[in-house]
């Protein structure tokens, strides 16, 4: 295995291009969990996938890792690594189970899991969980190689030889994200990280996951807590029922002008810091979704346009968007 | 595996993964319930409605291999294997159905006492069951047997009394882990009586626990009922069982007969996995995170 | 009046993670208790409901004094509460579908179960998901389900122990509007237990410190 070569800042470390997941019921029938996902990912940058529990956006991080259960199928491409550079452009949903187990998870793709202390094994210690993903990750082992890892996410060394449970929630996310970094992965994966987490906690653990996509790095944070996404995307991508909703830069997201699409607004102004007011309604059900446009029948400003699905131009989905730009 | 569907005018080329495990998976549970359909079937339906006499001796057509005549062979007196094979499991199947129901019904009441109750109870019942579980239950089992007459009943108390151990610490262990739940707490906090909580919320979340150990204890016990009955404590000689008949047949065995051990044995092993088969199917419903499709 | 007077509580007599906290809840007020994770706030939060018996201390409702706790808890007294827990998935019972869960603490009691469509549509839960088990829908659905259910019999206070830690900004922003709604109708006290200070001090009429409590 040729070592992957690290992208150069601003290169695509992750292109994917109509993304589609579907489960197959017992009955036969397909519910899609994903539909049409493209968006691109580049060194440097955090890009936060953000939207309400059941939109299908943990079951896009699944896909590109390879995780889907047996009645799942994807479609589409994911592509990691810059094709252009030569650093070996793989589509992460053509890649059979063996490139994914040897080549791809912990090495090209680390991933911070949501419940660290539910991710490391309780009877054994942070140094040999360490010393083990080292061993298996670069080939060397040793007590520098794994003070090393540790030092990488902040983790004390004299906590080293503690066991899963005898750690604080900070220090197990601390574990967790140094064994996700030990790979030296070009795309960091973070699905729900700070589930749970205090305030003050979720700070530290978004700030901390920023400071290690550096330059070379990417990024892609999923999450519903959209101050942890505020506080350090640079590009936000909003999902509804399986579908991109908008995808656009974070700093006129949170600011101004704000969102443009009108459910990804609602869930903005939900926040308590914000109106507070929830987006009416319910999500739709994946399995029954309705014709056209899946937030109409949430949404204020529904007319006839919306009968048809409509299309992601410009960062945003949503015929009243588009009319208004035009 | 690669299929083609065309949506919103685009066609979409769809990948999955892991096919073969879920089919492979769904024969096994098939070939299993086909095989126990057929084993009950033939108890159930062979004895009452066959004109036959399984005690039919033919002293002339003694110990002949297996032919069309007799698929099974015959065995030293020339009855008919097949027949003696079907009243055997006849015997040993319900042998080991009731010892297996007795046993879970015991296990799971001592069990759901326990984890209910907690305190001083929970400490004498679970020392009852080590006290229980510190005799090699064989043991134990061949003392019960001992103290009656051969025959059905004793073997069932037997086994009955040896198993229900290991069903009253997983019940009472799941027991104590549902009662600190908080949909315990929601309900207590909504005025649910302490009897209510209990058969409302606790039992049901035990008894498919208690149901698969149930059906696993089925094969064990058809094990049992056969090593008491080979060793001469179980069943009287006459009576056809697994374990009887494979004792009867020692004899021939060492002249080179193969066919009246392998047969009674074979039938023993058949039914165990196909029932284990059948339980293994059982537990991965159990399994939550398999009951869900949609992973969300 | 909800009182808490010096309650000592814990799972462990030696080390007990609530030393002597005392906290009022005036009639029809809002108290948000702010803490880190692991203060011991839900452990308060359950002392409160009578669900958990601390090792010293009183629980005073209305001037009268607790009679005992979880199920020695006279029914009058425990039924008061309405409690909604963190976690939707460990609060709801697994096999029963979102109508029985909802209707559970009616039947329990005896009452007829026909408030059930319209605590439902309190929660803004839709008639199709009321026959499905809690496996078959999200999170934010579950937890709308666990509210209904807290809000059954009327209670005269409710406990929200980190009822939106797992949920999303809206579905938050909707739970809470079914506890407020619920509160300005039936006069109703409320103590809500969180870590995030923004939401606790937007929702509630005065929010408490962890430290402020146990140091006073």
């Amino acid at each position: 295995m040729t070592p992957p070569t690290e992208p150069t800042p601003g290169g695509t470390v992750l292109s994917v291009r109509g993304l589609c997941v579907r489960f197959e019921m017992r009955d036969g029938s397909y519910v899609r969990a994903v539909t049409d996902a493209s968006f691109d990912l580049a060194a440097g940058e955090c890009l936060a996938l953000v939207g309400e529990s059941g939109c299908g956006k943990s079951v896009l991080a699944s896909a590109l890792l390879g995780l889907l259960p047996a009645n799942a199928s994807v479609a589409g491409s994911a592509v990691l690594g810059d094709a252009g550079s030569g650093a070996g452009g793989l589509d992460l949903l053509a890649a059979d189970e063996r490139v994914l187990a040897r080549e791809v998870r912990g090495r090209r793709v680390g991933l911070v899991p949501q419940s660290p202390v539910a991710h490391l094994t309780p009877v054994r210690t942070v140094r040999s969980h360490l010393d083990e993903t080292v061993r298996a990750l670069t080939g060397t082992s040793g007590p520098d190689g794994v003070r090393a890892a540790a030092g990488r996410a902040a983790f004390p060394e004299d906590h080293l030889d503690r066991h899963p449970h005898q750690l604080s929630g900070g220090l197990a996310q601390r574990a967790a994200t140094a064994l996700a970094l030990v790979g030296d992965a070009s795309l960091l994966l973070a699905d729900e990280p700070t589930t749970g987490l205090d305030r003050d906690l979720v700070e530290r653990t978004v700030d901390e996951l920023r400071r290690h996509t550096g330059d070379h790095r990417a990024l892609l944070l999923i999450t519903h807590d959209l101050a942890a996404a505020g506080r350090i995307a640079d590009r936000v991508a909003v999902m509804y029922a399986g579908r991109l909703v908008e995808i656009t830069d974070a700093a006129a997201f949170f600011g101004a002008p704000g969102p443009r699409h009108p459910y990804a607004r609602g869930l903005l102004n939900a926040l308590p810091e914000r109106d507070f007011a929830p987006v009416p309604g319910l999500p739709p059900e994946l399995g029954a979704l309705p014709e056209g446009c899946a937030f109409a029948p949430r949404c204020d400003r529904a007319s006839e346009a919306c009968a048809t699905v409509p299309e992601l131009t410009s960062g945003v989905a949503c015929h009243h968007v588009a009319v208004a730009r035009a | 595996m690669a299929d083609t569907a065309t949506t919103s005018g685009k066609t979409e080329v769809w990948r999955t993964r892991a096919v073969v495990r879920r089919s492979t998976r769904a024969w096994r549970v098939r070939g299993s319930a086909a095989v126990v359909l057929v084993l009950v079937l033939a108890v159930l339906l062979v004895p009452p409605f066959a004109q036959l006499d399984q005690q039919a001796v033919d002293l002339t057509a003694k110990l002949r291999p297996p032919s069309w005549a007799h698929p099974f062979g015959t065995d030293d007196v020339g009855r008919d294997l097949l027949l003696r094979c079907v009243y055997g499991l006849r015997v040993s199947l319900l042998v080991g159905v009731v010892a297996a129901v007795v046993a879970t019904v015991v296990g799971t009441a001592v069990g759901a006492l326990a984890g209910a109750l907690g305190g001083w109870p929970d400490r004498l019942l679970m020392r009852l069951v080590d006290v229980f579980a510190s005799v090699p239950h064989l043991l134990l089992g061949i003392f019960i047997v001992a103290m009656f007459r051969p025959g059905v009943w004793p073997v069932v108390v037997s086994v009955a009394l040896t198993h229900w151990l290991s069903t009253a610490r997983i019940v009472r262990a799941e027991v104590l882990s549902l009662r600190s739940r908080p949909y315990v707490d929601a309900a207590i906090s909504g005025g649910a009586s302490r009897h209510r909580v209990a058969v409302r919320h606790l039992l049901p979340g035990v008894l498919p626990q208690a149901g698969l150990a149930a059906v696993l204890m089925v094969p064990h016990a058809v094990w049992h009922e056969s090593a008491l009955s080979f060793l001469g404590l179980g069943l009287p000689t006459h009576q056809a069982s697994l374990g009887t008949l494979v004792q009867s047949a020692r004899g021939s065995l060492l002249a080179g007969d193969w066919w009246p051990t392998l047969f009674p044995g074979l039938c023993a092993v058949v039914a165990t996995l196909a029932i284990a088969g059948l339980a293994g199917a059982w537990r991965e419903r159990l399994n939550p995170r398999r009951r869900s499709e949609l992973m969300l | 009046m909800l009182e808490l007077r010096d309650v000592t509580a814990g799972y462990d007599r030696r080390a007990p993670v609530v030393r002597g906290v005392s906290l009022t809840v005036r009639v029809g007020e809002a108290v948000g208790l702010l803490g880190p994770s692991g203060c011991g706030k839900s452990t308060l939060a359950r002392v409160a409901a009578l669900l958990h018996r601390p090792d010293a201390g009183q629980v005073v409702l209305d001037g009268e004094p607790a009679a005992g706790w979880r199920h020695r808890a006279p029914r009058a007294q425990r039924t008061s509460f309405g409690v909604v827990f963190q976690q939707p998935r460990l609060s709801a019972d697994p096999r029963l579908p979102l109508a029985r869960l909802i209707a559970e603490p009616l039947r329990a009691n005896g009452r007829p179960v026909d408030a059930v469509p319209e605590l439902a549509e309190t929660v803004g839960l839709t008639a199709d998901l009321l026959g499905r088990r809690p496996h078959e829908v999200s999170d934010g659905q579950l937890q709308r389900a666990c509210l209904a259910r807290a809000l059954a019999l009327r209670p005269r206070w409710l406990v929200c122990d980190e009822m939106t830690a797992m949920l999303d900004a809206s579905t938050t922003a909707a739970l809470v509007g079914v506890v407020e709604a619920y509160r300005r109708e039936s006069g109703a006290g409320l103590l809500a237990v969180g870590h995030d200070r923004v939401l606790l001090e937007r929702w509630c009429d005065r929010t408490v410190g962890w430290a402020e409590l146990t140091s006073a």
